[in-house]
This record gives C-alpha cells, sequence and structure tokens, in this order.
C-alpha cells in the first residue's frame, strides 16, 4: 500500500505529467473565475485531448484542471458577488459582505485556506477510505438519499433566518426551488411539466443563470444604487493587512475547517449529491457555530466563518466524489460522471482493479488533487493583494464590467438567449427576496436537489410502498431533521432565557 | 419596502404553488407525486406568511443576507433602482438586436460616459478593454457561438 502510495507520487512528478497538470491547472484557475463557465462543461470539452495521453498524465491533466475550479471560483463571489462556479454560490452570502466592508482580502485569504485544507483533506479521505468504504456506500440506498435530501433544506430553512417566520420562510424558500427544480420533463413518465410548449424549458431550467441572477443582480442594482466602489467609504489599509489575518482566520477556526472538509467528503461520496448541496450544508453548520444571538445575526452580514465552511466542503468533496467513482465505477457527481468517460478514453475499467492493478494510478489521483491546490493556493496568494483591490475600483466603471460578466456567464450555459431572460428573471425574485428579508439559500438548495430528491422519493415509494420510511437510518435522519428545524428555536429561547436572568 | 416586498412575494408564491397543484392534478401519479407533496404544503405556507405579514405588518424577520442600501435611509432608492433596471433591459435589447459584439462594448461606454459621467478617453478605454476581453476569451479561446443581432439578419449582413 505505501509502496503504491509513493509511486503515484513519483508518477505526478514525471515531467509530462507534471506538465500536463499544470496546464489543466492554467485552465481550471481562468475557468473558476469566469463567471458561468462551469467546470464540468469544460471538462467535458477536454476529454478529446486526453486521447493521446498516458492514464496518469490524463488524469493529472482533467484532475488538475478541476480541482481547483471551485478555489478560484471563490474569488469571483468573493470579489463581485457573482458565483464563479455554482459549487461557490454559499462564498457571497459573507465573502461579498466582507468585501463591501474592506476585508476582500481577508475573506479570499481564508476562502483559499479554507479551501486547501479542505482539498487535501478530501484527498486524504480518498487515500484511507479506499479499502473501507464499501459497506458505506452501499448502507445508503434511495430513502436514505432522499432523506439526507431533506436533511438538507430543513438544515439550510432553520439557519439561515431567525425566529418562526424566518423558519416559515426558509421552508417557502426551499419549496419554491423544489418547484422550480419540476420544470421540465419529468424523468418517470416523461411527460413535460410546465414547459408550457417552450422548447427551451423541455431539460429544466439550468442552475448557473438561476444562481447567477439571484445573487448578481441583487447586489448589481445594490452598487448602482449606492454609487461608490464595492468597499464604499471603508478604509483601503485593511485590504493589505487582510490576507495574513484570513489564513490565521482559518487556523483559528480549525475544527471548524475539519467538520466542515469532512462534510464536503461525505456529500462527495453520497451519489448524485454533489459539491453544490456539500457548501450549503458547510454554511449551515458554520452558523450553527454562533455561540449569541448577536453572532448568529452577523452570518450573512460578513462572518468569517461564512466563508471558511463553503470553503473547505467545496474542495473535499472532491477527493470524496472520486471514491464510488474509482471503487465501484458510481460516479459520484456530474463532473464524476465526465471523468468516469476518461477512465474509459484511457483504457481503465474504475472498479476492484483500480484497487489492485492500478492502484497506483488512483493514488496519483490523490496526489495530484492536493499538489494542483497546493500551487493553485500559492499562485493565488501571490496575486490576492492586488485582486483585493478591484474592490475600490470605482462603481461606474466596475458595474458595466460585471454586467457584460453576468450577461455573457449565463448566456454561454446554453447559448440560448432564453438563459439571460431566466437570469434576469430570477434576479428579480432575488431582489425581492432580499428587500422582503427571505433567505436565498434555501431556495438555492431546492433548486439543486429538486431532481435528485424526485428521483430518490419515486424509486423509495415505488420500491418499497411506506416500508422505507421505517429503515433505521431514515429514522435517524429525520430526527436529524426534526432537530436541525427545533434546534434553532430552542437555542433562541435559551438565549432569551439566559438574556433574561442576566437582566 | 420590507414589508411590501415581503406580501409580492407571498402572494407571489401563492399563486405559483396553486398552479403547480392544479396543473399536476391531471398528470399520472408518477408525475404528480412530488408536485403535490411540495406544492401543498408550500401554499398552505405562503398564505401563513402572507397573513402574518397582514395581520402583523409591523412584524420583521432578519434573513443572515446583506440589506439593501435602500433601507439605510438612502434617498432616491426607487428611481435609482428603476435607472438599474432600465440598464439592464437596455443592454437585453441591444444584445438580442445587435449581438454580443456590438452591444458589449456600445454599453459599457454608454454606462460609462452617461451613468457613470466619465471622460471620453476613460470610456472608450474600458469599452475596448472590455471587447477585447470578451473577443479574445469567448471567440478566440473557447470558441463560443455568437450569434449576429436580429437587426444583422433582417438586413441580411449576418
Amino acid at each position: 500500500m505505501l509502496d503504491a502510495f509513493l509511486q503515484g507520487l513519483l508518477l505526478v512528478l514525471q515531467w509530462k505529467a507534471f506538465a500536463f497538470m499544470l496546464l489543466g491547472i492554467v485552465l481550471g484557475f481562468w475557468v473558476g473565475l469566469l463567471p458561468g463557465l462551469g467546470g464540468v462543461t469544460t471538462l467535458a470539452l477536454m476529454l478529446p485531448f486526453i486521447y493521446s495521453m498516458e492514464p496518469v498524465q490524463g488524469f493529472a491533466f482533467l484532475l488538475g484542471m478541476h480541482s481547483v475550479v471551485a478555489t478560484t471560483g471563490d474569488i469571483t463571489s468573493v470579489l463581485f458577488g457573482i458565483p464563479g462556479e455554482g459549487t461557490t454560490a454559499a462564498t457571497i452570502l459573507d465573502g461579498h459582505s466582507m468585501a463591501k466592508k474592506g476585508e476582500a482580502g481577508r475573506a479570499l485569504g481564508a476562502a483559499l485556506t479554507s479551501s486547501l485544507v479542505g482539498a487535501l483533506i478530501g484527498a486524504a479521505a480518498l487515500a484511507l477510505a479506499i479499502p473501507v468504504v464499501r459497506p458505506l456506500v452501499l448502507a445508503f440506498g434511495s430513502p436514505e438519499l432522499f432523506m439526507i435530501a431533506v436533511v438538507g433544506i430543513a438544515f439550510i430553512a432553520s439557519l439561515s433566518a431567525q425566529g418562526g417566520r424566518g423558519l416559515i420562510r426558509g421552508f417557502i424558500g426551499g419549496g419554491l426551488g423544489l418547484m422550480v427544480a419540476m420544470i421540465g420533463q419529468d424523468p418517470q413518465a416523461g411527460i413535460a411539466r410546465y414547459t408550457f410548449d417552450l422548447l427551451y424549458l423541455w431539460n429544466g431550467l439550468d442552475l448557473v443563470p438561476v444562481v447567477i441572477g439571484i445573487f448578481a443582480i441583487p447586489e448589481i442594482i445594490d452598487l448602482i444604487v449606492r454609487g461608490t466602489s464595492i468597499a464604499g467609504s471603508h478604509a483601503k489599509g485593511r485590504l493589505d493587512q487582510g490576507v495574513m489575518e484570513g489564513v490565521k482566520d482559518t487556523f483559528r477556526h480549525g475544527w471548524l475547517t475539519i467538520r466542515c472538509s469532512l462534510i464536503g467528503t461525505f456529500i462527495g461520496i453520497m451519489p448524485g449529491l454533489g459539491g453544490a448541496v456539500a457548501q450549503w450544508l458547510a454554511y449551515g453548520h458554520a452558523t450553527q457555530s454562533a455561540r449569541t444571538a448577536e453572532e448568529r445575526e452577523g452570518f450573512g452580514k460578513g462572518d468569517v466563518r461564512g466563508v471558511i465552511g463553503p470553503g473547505a466542503a467545496n474542495n473535499s468533496k472532491e477527493g470524496g466524489a472520486l471514491i464510488p467513482t474509482v471503487a465501484f465505477g458510481v460516479p459520484g457527481s456530474s463532473s464524476m460522471a465526465v471523468l468516469l468517460g476518461g477512465f474509459y478514453l484511457l483504457g481503465l475499467l474504475p472498479g476492484p482493479e483500480m484497487l489492485t492493478t492500478h492502484l497506483a494510478v488512483t493514488f496519483s489521483m490523490v496526489w495530484t488533487i492536493a499538489i494542483a491546490n497546493i500551487i493553485t493556493v500559492i499562485a493565488c496568494f501571490l496575486l490576492l493583494n492586488q485582486l483585493a483591490k478591484v474592490t475600490l475600483v470605482r462603481g461606474q466603471l466596475l458595474v458595466p464590467v460585471i454586467l457584460v460578466l453576468v450577461f455573457i456567464g449565463s448566456y454561454t450555459t446554453n447559448g440560448h438567449y432564453g438563459d439571460i431572460l431566466v437570469m434576469l428573471l430570477f434576479g428579480a425574485v432575488g431582489y425581492l427576496m432580499v428587500a422582503g428579508g427571505w433567505p436565498r439559500a434555501p431556495f438555492v438548495l431546492g433548486l439543486v436537489l429538486g431532481r435528485i430528491a424526485e428521483n430518490y422519493l419515486y424509486i423509495s415509494v415505488a420500491r418499497y410502498d411506506a416500508d422505507w420510511l421505517t429503515r433505521p437510518i431514515v429514522l435517524l435522519l429525520m430526527a436529524m431533521a426534526v432537530g436541525a428545524i427545533c434546534y434553532p428555536l430552542v437555542q433562541a429561547r435559551r438565549m432569551r432565557t439566559r438574556s433574561g436572568t442576566h437582566a | 419596502m420590507h414589508s411590501k416586498a415581503s406580501l409580492v412575494l407571498g402572494i407571489a408564491i401563492m399563486a405559483v404553488s396553486a398552479a403547480v397543484v392544479v396543473m399536476a392534478l391531471d398528470w399520472p401519479w408518477k408525475a404528480k407525486l412530488f408536485p403535490l407533496i411540495i406544492g401543498i404544503p408550500v401554499f398552505c405556507m405562503a398564505a401563513a406568511e402572507v397573513a402574518w405579514g397582514l395581520l402583523d405588518p409591523a412584524a420583521r424577520s432578519q434573513a443572515m443576507e446583506f440589506t439593501l442600501s435602500g433601507e439605510a435611509g438612502a434617498g432616491h432608492t426607487g428611481r435609482k433602482t428603476l435607472v438599474a433596471i432600465a440598464w439592464m433591459s437596455g443592454f437585453f435589447a441591444a444584445i438580442v438586436l445587435l449581438g454580443f459584439p456590438i452591444a458589449v462594448p456600445l454599453f459599457v461606454f454608454l454606462y460609462a460616459k452617461l451613468q457613470g459621467r466619465e471622460g471620453w478617453g476613460t470610456s472608450l478605454g474600458l469599452s475596448a478593454a472590455v471587447w477585447a476581453f470578451f473577443y479574445g476569451i469567448f471567440d478566440r479561446l473557447l470558441h463560443v457561438p455568437i450569434p449576429a443581432g436580429w437587426i444583422q439578419q433582417w438586413v441580411g449582413l449576418a
């Protein structure tokens, strides 16, 4: 095992494999920065180029590219409030709020360091889990996976707003996201649902224009209304000092970083859930770390823990998602499904052989994830202080550039003007949500989970009738969902009682 | 603003969830299971939210989100918001009518000059830089298919 582990490192360090990894990193760096250009799409576009490569070179190229996309996507999310990737939207809530307070450097430092820690934990999990993961994956059938989706929505709905009314709004937001996800051809009966005879809607709404609209448009309108730079009147000096502060923040909240990385890894392992889910669950978990009502209120307005949580989970999920892909040929996410295509193109068969005959190749993947992230984070740190200064550029100059990115980013999703209309429509929804004090996070999680949850619910009902409700892990997850709903209410009551006692 | 936006959103979600449920009723159970399971509770919760807002308009629920600057007391927020919407709608119209290659520099120039009141040099320089970025990345490097605008198609230039 140790021999294969070291052999994997030597394979990645061969000059050709290393050069291909560097090329992948450069591509991934820019794909992550540009909003709308998805890592999955780029991965698919690059598949034809690996035909002539050796397996290690091919994976170094593809994984090198893919594993840094989420890292640099965080930069766009923090600086502009536009999700660089669908999987980096949660970073906006606190990261962009920090940028508006003149703490862009600190937010970026925290996002990148937590991303690196997350990636390393994910890679370590991949290395350690390979021999023991089989029973875990097999214990989770459709009912359990459906319940994970329910727990996810309960978790984020209950934590993203305050009080009983906030809880209701969170659930309405989650429900709205689930309803939007129903648009398109129904996977079970093949019926076109809510498509209004529009061919564009048959495949459902793409996540990217919806997420760009719901997060970026309210921020842009606010920037136009304020007429200032992103950082507004906040002190210039703090940007330059902030990066190291962000790095220290990650280690100050080291246990939170590790927990969120483990959440990301676990969600990565579960087939079909993907990175967009991992970041929100990690964000929800990060908000739970608030000890007082004042601390809770600070989330969404620039708490560094809201950056660290999603940043760590986003990158750790890659290692996790590779586990079922490599071990069983079951892709953990859409990007892993594309990567699975890469396995076949390179003449490898996922499954037991990857854990025996080709174990060194498998470990080379672990090393690629780790090395690619280390190189990217070092490169980003060299540029961070310059990047953070973007938040001081006058709004009049920044707004047209951001709008061009937002419109092109949405358009490139499907190459259809409908994508821009969808972005604008959900921009209006997002603006109303912000103006009305509604949380946007549950909506996005509902949208992400909609198709997955429906599929698993249908399979559970069709296969087990109502018996699936009595499965032990389902009951445990149900209890977790109830706990997630009750926890903030109990916590709020406890805080009120404590305040009353002190008064 | 806070309660009015909430009310509009609550009523809109009630209408959407009602439509989701009513339209699903005619479908086979495979297709309607999920819409009914989600649509009915969302309708009930949205109705409760609207009722809550009407009965107790002063009650506010704070989301863990940023708050719009207008709420901090800045004047002319409504007018500025409409201006922002007008710029975005205009940009979309320009993209459809003229295509991205013309709409992008035109929009950047007009926004910088008219809205930002920047000088001619800055406005033209920014437009050229954004156009070069757009052309270099999306057209030359990524080969994203960018269609010509409707006007070029009508006059036969595309």
